[in-house]
């Protein structure tokens, strides 16, 4: 593909230019971030108080709880608790995750990572974060409505999802704002597709590019493909509600036509399991990509990696099948999905491998976006192994929607990819406002977060194992449940103890990026990695690259043993030595 | 600019998947029934949808004959978008007579697919036909900026939207 | 009256430790993981899977923790100054990865998709044929309550002297249980704890199940999919009886039924022909 360099435009002088209506990569993907931030915390708290419902039912939430809930004294009441577990799921997926993973990292790393001055389409870029910005908008809105908001849990079947199950407008405004994020997830895959294909710096073949980026490309490419099927869903569902159409009506609900409720499970799963990999993607690329740097040593396996982290992309489109293993689809289809399930087991095996193989006879500094990389390899492989058991269609009669499935699903993706995304801010941090973040904080965070987070979803686990199933205001009416109360009890503290300890994260991230004139900036290339991004400035200059670098060699050129100069790394646009 | 081409490409991947789910619905329906048709689009009008059809496959031709011939182009053009028109306007009239032969989209699945399934293809039609005003622009007056990837990438999605509408005819209004 | 936020953390711990307390009295913590009693035929197949799952996952995620910790450990930059440069792309390598992932597909999930296509295609979705013996029962999912429906003394469903209950249904120990099951609204799911099973049942359709028990007691049913404000009271009694306790109260419930059905409530047809669906 020929190569076309962007030429170097002016940097944008007021306020307005610069931070609110920027064409810029890098300042997209900060507001992205804190878009992201924003609502990783609002989904945050909504965990708390479902996790307080759970532990201390007829307590009053603390501190806020009164001012929520005056009319009954600060307890949460159930069609509340119902409407914090549809919100939680939305807001974490497609408000936090997807913004810090896909928009920030996306939009930040891209073209810095392939040696390019911007996205190919700057405006594009801008208006895919201001229609994420009105999607967010709408969703706070539809908290605010006398008879609140959705409720039917984010993943939202009919016919509790049309209008007999949920009255007023909180579905509806979820159904459209849901189908907003999903055109301004479009415009973004179409951007990132395209310049990744167009934009890559002379020299770097796909298999010379980071890793970070591969995971972003797949994970786009997965976007612009099954986004538009939930759009379709979503608009089916919201002529279900407003025009009176009757897709998913039966039952009680199919007052005039008739319609199948399963038909919306169809959709919304063929969407939703590739979903499950958009999420996960860019966080194995980042992981990948730093086990490598802070081993000293290159990728194991990059090529393998990399295939098999597209062979993983393909698959993910033909096994949505196992969301639906209790509606009874025919015996023939229930076992091909469950056959294709299983063949996923072969790629991630193999890139685990290699991300071992990585670690093995490296020389490892233990810096704080390696602690979280690390971090990722133990939960996803723990959260990855449990998701065997679902998979079996006849233990999945069991285990389905109950909490061995939320743990599960928190494991593979919240942990890994939250652990993810802070190993990702902790190591970019530098280029994108100038300074490191404190390490001796950011360790703290590492450890009060991962060992609480294991306690909760574990804890999971085993209570879903042993039945208690989910989405439930008050599991304790059922007495075989009864058993699991104190377990119910340390997940919550662990919950608590969790949340706690991201204040160290905000803390520390305040500080940096606000309190911190007096520290000089960080060096161009503070954690030592051959990366295009680390040789120019830190934060990166508005056109990224004076020159456009020629790439000569791979990303992950650690510890080579012919290397002279000093480093134990080699640029990427050096000559490889040998 | 061989990037707006990749984009464009990798738009109509993205649009095809959602017309996609509607063949899958559609699909779906029609497999399950157990009488085709179903009583609720008895008296399916047939004249009104072939004129559509009608439509949209002369606005594609004018359009392929205005990307490849040298003369006439002006012409040609303006014809695709007449064209275009009256393809939205015959769907209009379609809406009308169907409801007019008691076929409403409350009716059930059958009823609210078609009417769901023309409402986004002529919401798309919309979009393509503010896609052909805007290099209608170029075309009548600044033609020194007409390039020909231009004219390609809108006319992929003219064209695609043809494709879709002519699957959508046989797929509901002939078999 | 008005505590203040330590008091009132003070308070909840005192409840929680009493609550502990009364719980630990019976159950130590192994006895809390463990799922409820199996009363089923065909719940051991269940246990056995997840048991296999879970030693050969024990076994693999052994093995990537001693390669996590352990290469930590002796790799760190401390211990090892100088990384072992390699791509790892060589033939050795990769035979090596190619051989761990093989070696996982082929000793969980080969073994476990081979397992549980088996128990669904021979034993769980494997429906008993009609006998006289065959317990059959329909059920009516509503938001919030579970509808049981018998076929009443003239043996036809839909009948006026159908026996129809509420949150209870009560069958015979040792016999199978076939279920034929709709939904009144939204989705619904029917999930027996005790027998390792759940079915969902949706509006405009039916789903079945199938199921013994082998133990006579008291046990709960539970709704196990999101269906509105009051899903988490969507509980109903199964209730297990010998074979004569079950003829008895098969039978007194058949008189009351033929006794006392308002057979000009329209709501009470809520059923249907057992073998059209």
């Amino acid at each position: 593909m020929a190569f076309v360099e962007q030429h170097i435009h002016d940097e944008p002088k007021t306020f307005w230019s610069k931070y609110i209506v920027s064409y810029d990569h890098k300042v997209i993907g900060k507001q992205f971030l804190w878009f992201g931030i924003f609502f990783l915390l609002v989904g945050g708290l909504m965990a708390l108080m479902i996790r307080w419902a759970l532990a201390f039912p007829g307590e009053p939430f603390p501190i806020i709880g009164g001012l929520m809930f005056p009319h009954t004294g600060g307890v949460i009441p159930p069609d509340t608790y119902a409407m914090l577990f549809t919100m939680h799921g939305t807001i974490m997926i497609f408000y936090a995750i997807t913004p810090i993973l896909i928009g920030a990292f996306g939009n930040f790393c891209i073209p810095l990572l392939i040696g390019a001055r911007d996205m190919i389409f700057p405006t594009l870029n801008m208006l895919s974060f201001w229609f994420q910005m009105a999607s967010g908008i709408i969703l706070l809105v539809s908290l605010c409505l006398p008879l609140g908001a959705a409720a039917g849990g984010w993943t939202s079947y009919p016919t509790l999802s049309t209008t007999l199950g949920q009255q007023g407008l909180g579905q509806t405004l979820w159904t459209i704002s849901l189908f907003l994020l999903g055109v301004s997830s479009t415009m973004g895959a179409v951007n990132y597709i395209t310049t990744i294909i167009t934009l890559r710096a002379p020299g770097m073949g796909y298999f010379k590019m980071p890793l970070t980026v591969w995971g972003l490309w797949l994970t786009s490419i997965l976007n612009a493909i099954f986004i538009p099927v939930l759009g379709a869903g979503l608009l089916l569902l919201t002529c279900d509600r407003i025009f009176g159409t009757t897709f998913f009506l039966a039952g009680a609900a199919a007052t005039s036509g008739k319609g199948d409720p399963i038909l919306f499970q169809h959709v919304f799963w063929i969407f939703g399991h590739p979903e499950v990999y958009i999420l996960i993607l860019p966080a194995w690329g980042i992981v990948s990509d730093l086990l490598s740097f802070f081993a000293r040593k290159p990728a194991f396996g990059y090529k393998m990696t990399a295939l098999s982290l597209s062979a993983i992309t393909i698959l993910s489109t033909l096994v949505y099948g196992h969301h639906m293993y209790t509606t009874q689809m025919s015996p023939l289809l229930t076992q091909s999905f469950m056959t294709l399930t299983m063949l996923i087991s072969i790629p991630s095996a193999i890139f685990f491998a290699n991300w071992l193989g990585t670690l093995w006879k490296g020389s490892i500094r233990f810096t704080s976006p390696m602690l979280f990389a690390m971090g990722v390899v133990f939960v996803f492989g723990l959260g990855g192994l449990t998701g065997l058991y679902l998979a079996s269609a006849s233990v999945d009669l069991y285990l389905h929607d109950t909490y061995f499935v939320v743990g599960h699903f928190h494991y593979t993706m919240a942990a890994s990819v939250l652990l993810g995304g802070f190993a990702g801010i902790y190591f970019w941090m530098p280029k994108m406002f100038g300074r490191l973040m404190n390490e001796c904080l950011a360790k703290w965070h590492f450890w009060l977060t991962i060992i609480p987070l294991n306690g909760i979803f574990m804890g999971m686990m085993i209570m879903g194992y042993a039945g208690m199933h989910r989405r439930l205001y008050n599991p304790f009416i059922y007495e075989f449940m009864n058993k699991l109360i104190p377990i119910n009890t340390f997940v919550t503290w662990c919950a608590i103890a969790m949340g706690l300890a991201q204040g160290l994260f905000i803390y520390n991230f305040i500080k940096t990026i606000f309190f911190s004139k007096k520290q000089p900036l960080a060096s161009n290339n503070p954690w030592e990695v051959g990366t295009l991004e680390w040789q120019i400035p830190s934060p990166a200059p508005h056109y990224n690259y004076k020159e456009i670098p020629v790439v000569k060699c791979g990303p992950h050129e650690f510890g080579n043993p012919n290397l002279t100069t000093g480093r134990d790394f080699q640029y990427q646009t050096e000559e490889l030595v040998d | 600019m061989v990037q707006s081409a990749v984009a464009m490409t990798v738009v109509l991947c993205s649009f095809a998947m959602l017309f996609a789910t509607m063949f899958l619905g559609y699909f779906l329906l029609r497999s399950n029934a157990d009488v085709w048709p179903p009583v609720e689009i008895e008296g399916m009008p047939q004249g009104i949808p072939l004129v559509s059809t009608v439509f949209i496959l002369l606005s594609s031709v004018t359009y392929y004959f205005f990307e490849h011939k040298a003369q006439a182009k002006k012409l040609l053009f303006s014809l695709t978008i007449v064209f275009g028109a009256l393809f939205l306007l015959s769907q209009w009239l379609l809406w009308g007579s169907l409801a007019d032969a008691g076929i409403f989209v409350s009716d059930g699945m059958v009823p609210s697919m078609v009417y769901d399934f023309t409402w986004l293809h002529a919401a798309h039609i919309g979009l393509a036909l503010i896609l052909l005003f805007w290099l209608g622009f170029f075309v009548f007056f600044k033609t020194e900026k007409l390039t020909k990837l231009k004219v390609i990438n809108v006319g992929k999605f003219w064209h695609f939207l043809g494709v879709v509408w002519l699957l959508m005819y046989l797929l509901i209004f002939v078999l | 009256m008005n505590f203040s936020l330590v008091e009132r953390l003070q308070g909840i711990l005192a409840q929680a430790e009493s609550v502990a307390d009364t719980a630990s009295k019976t159950y130590s913590l192994w006895e809390r993981m463990l799922p409820p009693e199996d009363i089923s035929s065909t719940g051991h197949l269940i246990t056995w899977l997840f048991n296999y799952t879970t030693y050969v996952n024990l076994f693999w995620f052994a093995l990537v923790c001693i390669g996590l910790f352990g290469f930590a450990f002796v790799y760190s930059h401390k211990r090892h100054k100088k990384a072992y440069y390699t791509h790892g792309n060589e033939k050795k390598h990769l035979l090596i990865t190619a051989f761990i992932g093989l070696a996982v597909f082929l000793s969980v999930d080969m073994v476990i998709t081979k397992v549980s296509s088996r128990d669904i295609r021979e034993v769980i979705w494997n429906f008993p044929e009609d006998s006289d013996d065959l317990i059959k029962v329909q059920v009516y999912a509503q938001q919030w309550a579970w509808n049981f429906r018998y076929a009443g003394r003239d043996g036809e469903f839909n009948t006026d002297d159908d026996v129809v209950l509420l949150n209870d249904m009560v069958i015979p120990v040792g016999k199978k249980v076939m279920i034929q099951m709709t939904s009144k609204d939204v989705i619904h799911s029917f999930f027996l704890p005790n027998v390792r099973l759940k079915a969902d049942a949706i509006p405009g359709r039916f789903a079945k199940l199938w199921f013994d028990t082998n133990k006579i007691g008291k046990y709960e049913i539970a709704c196990a999919e999101m269906c509105g404000i009051h899903h988490y009271l969507m509980k109903a009694h199964l209730t297990v009886l010998s074979e004569e306790d079950y003829a008895s109260w098969l039978n007194e419930q058949e008189e009351i039924a033929i006794a006392t059905n308002d057979t000009e409530n329209p709501d009470l047809r809520w059923g249907w022909a057992w073998g059209s669906k």
